[in-house]
């Protein structure tokens, strides 16, 4: 027994927890927690300590595989690569470059994403190149753009130390981001005030002080109530609003609309709570302001981005220490994602696509033409797909048909294209529809960086040998852009050097090496001459548009409201124990068995009106899918909401989810729609939603 | 015992000594200054000490360790699957990691599989020198000095000369295995008086501890059953099941088992192995059964378990001790604040009343 | 030193019995089963692919070691045994556990209440009885939820001349059956001639603790109370953890369980229903 141990980063959510691999005749048996990290301390969430089974080797996929006749066959990996690229040529040549795409991923690398976009960007000569972003973030990136001038967390997640009163809007993050969760925690039982607005009563809510329970989709009525609360009472910060910020007179005019009782009646919470905890926020000293998907994923999503900036900002609770406005990323590296330009209108580091002056630079460092075209958001390719117009596809890592919603036009989608290439370490129920499985490396098995949610752009170590013939994304990248005669382009040995090309063309990450990251336990950005240490909070002094801007947002109603056919609201949630479409935590024995018995929450309530008992079996439908499951009793939930998380293919939650999209980024709105729910017959066992239920019906010729 | 005592100045030849017949284990400091349990050949520096270097992960999973594959099923017959063992010496073990050792060897003591592991390990323990971060092992019997029935071999240091930068050390072999590992070793025989100066540096580390008394105040309230339910529910809200504190705890050896199918591809058989890998009685699934019932389906219950495991006087006749011994490290990885200190504190605190 | 790696039996017939359950006949390959079963003790049953879990034995293993047990069909592990055809391999760890205190029912009058399954951790001991000719002194109320579920139909058969036998259906039967069996209780041991003193269950948990509290306003002693207590197992042998009652595990020193030990077992800590429901935090 030689066991050696190789420090790395948790590869689940955008917490970035460090994680020791260790290491046993060549097999990740175990993880340990690093107590040395900066933000972890020694500590991991169930998903972090469960790794392990994540990456194990069994159910991996170890070699390219090609589905002939509806059966996926073995094949080499020049035999792929060949496929691919001559299938990239033709759709190019018959259709344009407009007519393939790249879809990436916030579980990969910097350097996987970045190789990513250069690949769509100089070899496809597209800018279809996407990620989950925008299923997540996308509304932040966008809004606070608009608003601060950058899409990030502001602060860092040490600043929940360091504040007086925490306002968590729409995240549930015990569950989702557990170890900031537990600094939240830590920060009430010190005697920070601690202000939670959910339409659930999560566990933070339990411990609030103040549990703002609001009617699902109605947070642009809330917050901006509580700007007129603050004006009202002259309780903004004066000083900041003329130093640094523009708007304010307009602002205040539109939100004296938002009247106490109006906004008590669209939100469905008291006047007198929004009064306390309007003064909490503005008078406290230090204020720290986190968000989730739970601002992001409506149809209003940037705009409720926005009245979140707006109350801070009017506020001054930013730029400074334990304040700020900060997005809690979901996965462990779409904040890399997003800043690595896996995006269809910006460059690495935000660079935008559309400035010629960007596409000329590009151009100019990377040898050749880059794409010219706007590019397609996933959904667009999705779209573009039904109509014949987007033909081919590499997915790196994203299993969309579980994750996206409206389930059954994306598998509408898939089946229309002439080519879908599918980067994996599983059979996922995407890979499951591809032509092309190739082996991915998981995280253990490859050098790289993954960017967290404060911006620590820290260092993963490769561990292990992959499995198999698997390989890195950006290998496999690089070998088809060699198959299609542009090996020139991304002829790198190292993700070092990738790193290295990377920090030459952007700004906040220039000042980055990986000796520099390796000495310091991750630097956050921007790191360059100006902040060569890097930037534990941004805009202390200006924000990077100048002048902080208010701008004022209505409330709208959700796309879709219960009736008379689908008389219940409808939310997805994720549980602490599972990770995105469960890929990877539901390999846990330990994991898999906490799934619920049922996966469909109600409040009891509801239950009893509707004649149903604790786990009995229903259906689920929605105006555009249908699934079987159990229902759970929740006090979490108010009378008239359900939920479900969305982790679980058996009965994934986008059957039932809206695809209406936020005009602004395309962001669907997965928060909230309306349902019918109906008992199966006694004695009848709710049927999985998935493809093809088992791994066995995948098994290789 | 005291035929079996020794001096030595260079400790580094005892650990050359060993490393000819095991392979040598030691604290070590990574470039992340991560302290873990690493293979160290030729070894020379002073060992690292567990008060000031308290690795976050106890040596339990060199007995028991986080994934282990017990047997395998070929389609005819049932096969063991035997631990791959090395004779190894963990050089350099705080008492209360030795302590959590010696209750394990009682609770596995059937095991097959620890006891392999086990036989091929040698103790060497070291007596700490000053309180560590979160320890107590003063307050439960587990430390801060060795308790001579919990390793083969003791390591004290004596006297540290400053001006050599030499220390002198006191060998105690506290176990047959421990003596036969010293045969053909020439030490100088220590006396009475250097094992009286050991209890005396004992004591003076004891005294450093803080007040830890609110730790035996929990214990008697837990045992006297006078903790309200509230109390655990209002505790419970903070657990967010991670395992971790099972999984860091070096006296928690609760573990599931699972299947992994492979496929043997020269006969085109399957084969089926069972593996066990630890597991945690707080996640909620750890008692469900098959027809739902959950006999502990509340986080409170299962909080309150968690420590009656580790305190509780009913374990007292098999184990003659308290499962907790003091490392703290629950403290530390417990991201809801819910660790040892904070429990037993609260305890305290609300009880007191 | 224990043995954790399974003996391999086979399924040498089955039929089904009840609901979703079925009666198995095993046999040992390759070992004997010699130690003596007492009654009441239980099995480890691995099945490849799908991991282990507990059984108790409805029969007495014969010459060859052949012996029974009823198995219903409630999740992946049993599942995947009930595709399993005759000849088909699988695992075996045993006999485990402490069974029904034989010194005891061999001198007193002896009422068993099972419910559903429950019936099988039972049979053991009702043969047994008939087996010492004191058939005359055991009394069974069993109940389930409906006709369909009931198992163990031959035994019950073979059983219904010899012992009394009384049936209860939660949800189907006449006046004098229909109910759960708490509602029958003092009914049933109007009828019987030699009143019983000793108790023997097995059941859902709530059954037992029902019957268990009416029983002892009814005169038995708290000591004459035994139930057979159903937890998750993961090993049988007091390792794995996970049958924890109290300070013990219910598959060393359990699963039988004398009711006034049980109670102080379960007294140290909080019983579930002792928490609050809603919880405030503040
Ligand atoms: C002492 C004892 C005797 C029993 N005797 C009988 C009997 O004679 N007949 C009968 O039908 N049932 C009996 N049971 C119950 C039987 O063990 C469970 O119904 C069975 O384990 C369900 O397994 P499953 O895999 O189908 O369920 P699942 O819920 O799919 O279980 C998943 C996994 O959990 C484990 N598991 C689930 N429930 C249990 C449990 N209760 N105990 C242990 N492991 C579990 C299984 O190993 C399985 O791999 C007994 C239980 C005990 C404790
Ligand atoms: S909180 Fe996030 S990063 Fe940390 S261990 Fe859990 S999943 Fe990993
Ligand atoms: S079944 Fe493992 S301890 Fe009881």
């Amino acid at each position: 027994m030689s066991q050696t141990q190789v420090n790395s980063i948790c590869p689940f959510c955008g917490v970035g927890c460090g994680m020791g691999l260790v290491v046993n005749d060549g097999c990740i048996n175990a993880v340990k927690p690093l107590s040395k990290h900066p933000i972890s301390q020694g500590k991991l969430c169930a998903k972090g300590w469960n790794t392990p089974f994540g990456i194990s080797k069994h159910n991996r996929i170890t070699q390219p595989l090609m589905k002939k006749e509806g059966v996926f066959e073995v094949i080499g990996w020049q035999e792929a690569l060949t496929y691919i690229a001559q299938n990239l040529q033709k759709c190019i040549r018959e259709s344009g470059s407009q007519s393939v795409g790249v879809i990436s991923s916030a579980r990969a690398t910097n350097e996987d994403n970045y190789a990513a976009q250069k690949f769509a960007r100089a070899v496809l000569k597209t800018n279809n190149i996407d990620h989950c972003a925008r299923i997540c973030h996308s509304p932040s990136v966008v809004g606070l753009k608009q608003t601060l001038g950058s899409g990030a967390m502001t602060n860092s997640i040490d600043d929940v130390a360091k504040a007086d009163v925490i306002l968590i809007i729409g995240a549930d993050s015990t569950e989702n981001h557990a170890i900031i969760g537990g600094h939240i925690m830590q920060a009430k039982l010190r005697g920070a005030k601690l202000i939670v607005v959910d339409p659930r009563q999560t566990r933070l809510a339990q411990i609030a002080d103040l549990h703002l329970q609001l009617n699902i989709g109605s947070n642009i009525a809330l917050l901006n109530g509580l700007l007129n609360i603050i004006f009202q009472h002259n309780w903004q910060n004066d000083d900041f609003l003329a130093r640094r910020c523009e708007g304010t007179d307009a602002l205040k005019k539109h939100v004296a609309d938002y009247p106490l009782d109006k906004v008590a009646e669209l939100t469905g919470i008291e006047g007198q709570k929004l009064v306390e905890a309007a003064k909490l926020y503005s008078q406290a000293n230090a204020a720290f302001l986190a968000y989730g998907i739970g601002i992001t994923q409506f149809i209003s999503g940037t705009n409720n981005v926005i009245a979140v900036s707006n109350l801070a900002l009017v506020c001054g609770q930013i730029g400074r220490e334990g304040t700020g406005v900060n997005p809690l990323r979901g996965q462990n590296n779409v904040q890399g994602a997003c800043d690595m330009g896996s995006l269809p209108n910006v460059y690495p580091d935000y660079q935008s696509a559309a400035d010629k002056k960007v596409r000329e630079k590009f151009s100019h460092a990377w040898n050749t033409t880059v794409a010219q075209a706007p590019g397609l958001t996933s959904l667009g390719m999705s779209n573009q797909a039904r109509n014949g117009k987007f033909r081919g596809l590499i997915i790196c890592g994203e299993d969309p048909i579980v994750t996206d919603p409206d389930r059954n036009k994306v598998e509408a989608s898939m089946r229309a294209m002439d080519l879908l290439v599918v980067v994996e370490l599983f059979m996922t129920e995407t890979a499951k529809m591809a032509d092309i499985v190739l082996p991915a490396a998981s995280f253990a098995e490859k050098d790289g960086t993954f960017t967290n949610c404060e911006r620590r752009v820290q260092l993963i170590h490769k561990a292990i040998e992959p499995p198999g013939e698997a390989k890195a994304d950006w290998q496999i990248l690089s070998e088809i852009a060699k198959k299609m005669g542009l090996g020139g382009l991304m002829n790198w040995q190292t993700s070092e050097q990738i790193f290295d090309e990377m920090a030459q063309l952007t700004s906040s990450f220039s000042g980055m090496t990986y000796s520099l990251l390796a000495k310091k336990n991750g630097i956050q950005w921007p790191c360059n001459a100006e902040h060569p240490k890097g930037s534990r909070w941004l805009h202390t002094t200006t924000f990077p548009i100048g002048k902080g801007k208010l701008i004022p947002v209505d409330h709208v109603p959700t796309n879709e409201q219960p009736d008379a056919y689908y008389p219940f609201w409808f939310t997805t949630t994720r549980l602490h124990y599972h990770y995105g479409c469960g890929s990877m935590t539901r390999q846990s024995p330990l994991l898999e068995r906490e799934t619920p018995n049922g996966l469909l929450y109600i409040h009891p309530q509801d239950a009893l009106d509707l004649g149903l008992k604790n786990h009995q079996a229903v259906t689920v439908s929605s105006r555009r899918g249908y699934l079987e499951t159990r229902i759970v009793l929740s006090n979490e939930l108010v009378p008239g909401l359900l939920s479900m998380p969305y982790h679980f293919k058996e009965a994934p939650s986008n059957m039932l989810t809206n695809d209406a999209m936020d005009p602004t980024t395309e962001m669907p709105e997965l928060k909230v729609c309306a349902v019918n729910i109906v008992p199966l017959p006694k004695n009848q066992s709710p049927c999985p939603s998935s493809i093809s239920t088992d791994i066995e019906d995948w098994v290789i010729q | 015992m005291l035929n079996d005592i020794y001096l030595l100045k260079d400790l580094s030849i005892l650990n050359a000594h060993l490393a000819q017949h095991y392979s040598v284990v030691r604290l070590a400091k990574d470039t992340d200054g991560e302290v873990t349990w690493t293979e160290q050949a030729g070894a020379t520096s002073a060992p690292l000490f567990g008060h000031a270097n308290l690795p976050l992960t106890s040596p339990k999973a060199f007995f028991f360790p986080e994934q282990e594959s017990l047997y395998k099923f070929d389609g005819k017959t049932f096969e063991t699957i035997h631990p791959k063992v090395k004779p190894i010496v963990l050089f350099g073990v705080q008492a209360c990691d030795l302590t959590a050792i010696a209750y394990q060897d009682q609770f596995f003591k059937h095991d097959p599989y620890y006891q392999t592991r086990r036989d091929s390990v040698l103790l060497v323990g070291i007596d700490c020198e000053a309180p560590c971060k979160n320890g107590f092992c003063a307050e439960v019997n587990a430390g801060p000095h060795v308790n001579s029935a919990t390793a083969d071999l003791i390591l004290s240091r004596l006297k540290i000369d400053d001006r050599t930068n030499t220390s002198e050390w006191l060998i105690v072999a506290s176990s047959e295995k421990g003596v036969d590992s010293l045969r053909d070793l020439t030490l100088e025989k220590a006396d009475e008086g250097h094992f009286k100066l050991r209890t005396k540096l004992g004591d003076q580390v004891r005294s450093q501890f803080a007040d830890f008394s609110y730790i035996s105040n929990a214990i008697e309230y837990l045992n006297d059953k006078s903790i309200p339910a509230q109390l655990w529910e209002e505790l419970s809200v903070r657990c967010l099941s991670c395992s971790g504190c099972t999984n860091l705890c070096p006296t928690c050896s609760c573990y599931s088992t699972f299947e992994v199918i492979e496929a043997e591809p020269i006969s085109n058989t399957l084969e089926f192995e069972t593996v066990r890998c630890w597991d945690s009685c707080l996640f909620e699934s750890f008692q469900r059964e098959a027809s739902d019932h959950n006999p502990s389906h509340k986080a409170a219950q299962r909080v309150e378990r968690f420590w009656f495991h580790k305190f509780s006087d009913e374990y007292l006749p098999e184990f003659e001790r308290h499962g907790c011994v003091g490392c703290g490290r629950c403290e530390q990885t417990c991201p809801g604040t819910i660790g040892v200190h904070s429990v037993m504190k609260r305890i305290d605190e609300v009880c007191c009343n | 030193m224990l043995q954790l790696t399974p003996q391999t039996i086979r399924i040498v017939d089955f039929y089904d019995d009840g609901t979703d359950s079925r009666h198995f006949t095993f046999e040992p390959i390759g070992f004997a089963l010699e130690s003596p079963i007492a009654i009441g003790q239980f099995f480890m049953l691995t099945v490849p692919s799908r991991g282990l879990a507990p059984f108790t034995y409805t029969s007495f293993p014969d010459e060859q070691g052949r012996f029974n047990a009823l198995i219903r069909k409630v999740g992946k592990l049993t599942d995947q045994l009930f595709t399993c055809k005759k000849g088909d391999l699988l695992g075996y760890n045993g006999p485990y556990g402490n069974g029904w205190p034989l010194a005891e029912i061999n001198q007193k009058e002896v009422l068993i209440v099972a419910g559903g399954c429950g019936l099988a951790p039972v049979t053991t001991a009702i043969d047994y009885l008939i087996d010492q000719g004191r058939a005359n002194s055991v009394t069974l109320l069993y109940a389930s939820r409906d006709q369909e579920s009931q198992v163990l139909k031959q035994e019950r058969e073979r059983w219904q001349s010899k012992i009394n036998v009384y049936e209860t259906l939660d949800i189907q039967g006449d006046k004098d059956h229909s109910g759960l069996p708490t509602e029958h209780l003092s009914a049933v041991l109007n009828k019987v001639d030699h009143h019983p003193d000793i108790l023997l269950t097995c059941g859902p948990e709530a059954m037992m603790s029902n019957v268990a509290k009416m029983c002892v306003d009814l005169g038995f002693k708290s000591t004459d109370i035994w139930m057979s207590i159903e937890r998750r197992m993961r090993c049988g042998v007091g390792l794995c953890g996970h049958c924890y009652i109290g300070s013990t595990y219910a598959c060393k020193q359990g699963p039988t369980y004398r009711y006034d030990e049980f109670l102080a077992l379960e007294k140290a800590n909080t019983v579930a229903h002792l928490y609050p429901q809603y919880f405030q935090y503040c």
